[in-house]
């Protein structure tokens, strides 16, 4: 999904939980902060949280120079479960 | 010294090929940007039709005028428990609302497009699920897209 959107000329960005997953489908840019899978883009209700993950996310769209770059980032979210 | 010694040889097991970089590059400022979100997350508005837990290649549109309150998620390929409490878990939409009016980014986009991962027919993902999607958000002007998925 991602290629299809970049290859139709939109840069695309990827937050995910799971990076080796990512890398092997071929993403063009990645970010992976240190959250469960189904929390991709923070702790559920904290806003902080997902605010910078939204922002950094962004920053790296722009930084990111090489194709398939996973940029891991410093927040972390454990899911009691 | 090449370290190929026949040329061709092919596994008779299958493994997985990581395909070929696809690039657009960056031309704008973030804060010229009009930002939409895709995710593999499941996520559709509570009238819509749900995904075929399955498997489903279709997508549903999330236009950004419906509340964040009317969203929820079809999605049974991981843990729905941070998601139900807050969909911006996977689809950090308020977030953006909130990132356009501080004037971080330019706007966030009229549509968003949403499907379901983690399975389903992939070619039909690869040749028309995904190529419709770009589509759509290109058609809408929009300049840059977060993913969630993976």
């Amino acid at each position: 999904m991602q290629r299809a959107i970049e290859q139709i000329g939109i840069p695309t960005i990827i937050i995910a939980a799971l990076p080796p997953v990512v890398k092997q489908t071929g993403t063009p840019r990645a970010v992976a902060p240190l959250v469960p899978m189904g929390a991709n883009a923070g702790a559920p209700n904290n806003v902080e949280q997902q605010t910078a993950i939204v922002k950094a996310t962004l920053q790296q769209l722009v930084e990111i120079d090489v194709p398939g770059k996973i940029v891991p980032l410093p927040f972390e979210y454990q899911a009691k479960v | 010294m090449s370290l190929t010694v026949v040329k061709g040889l092919q596994s008779e097991i299958f493994v997985p090929v990581t395909p070929p970089p696809v690039w657009t590059p960056v031309t704008k400022k973030i804060s010229e940007m009009t930002v939409a979100i895709a995710t593999a997350a499941g996520v559709h508005h509570k009238d819509d039709k749900r995904f075929n837990l399955a498997g489903d290649f279709t997508w549903r549109r999330v236009l950004d005028t419906m509340p964040s309150s009317e969203l929820m998620v079809t999605h049974g390929g991981y843990d729905n428990g941070d998601v139900v409490k807050d969909i911006n878990c996977m689809f950090p939409i308020d977030r953006l609302h909130e990132l356009a009016a501080e004037g971080f980014i330019k706007a966030v986009a009229p549509v968003h497009c949403c499907f379901m991962g983690g399975g389903g027919n992939q070619e039909k993902f690869r040749n028309e699920t995904g190529p419709e999607i770009a589509k759509v958000l290109k058609e809408e002007g929009v300049d840059a897209v977060i993913m969630t998925a993976g």
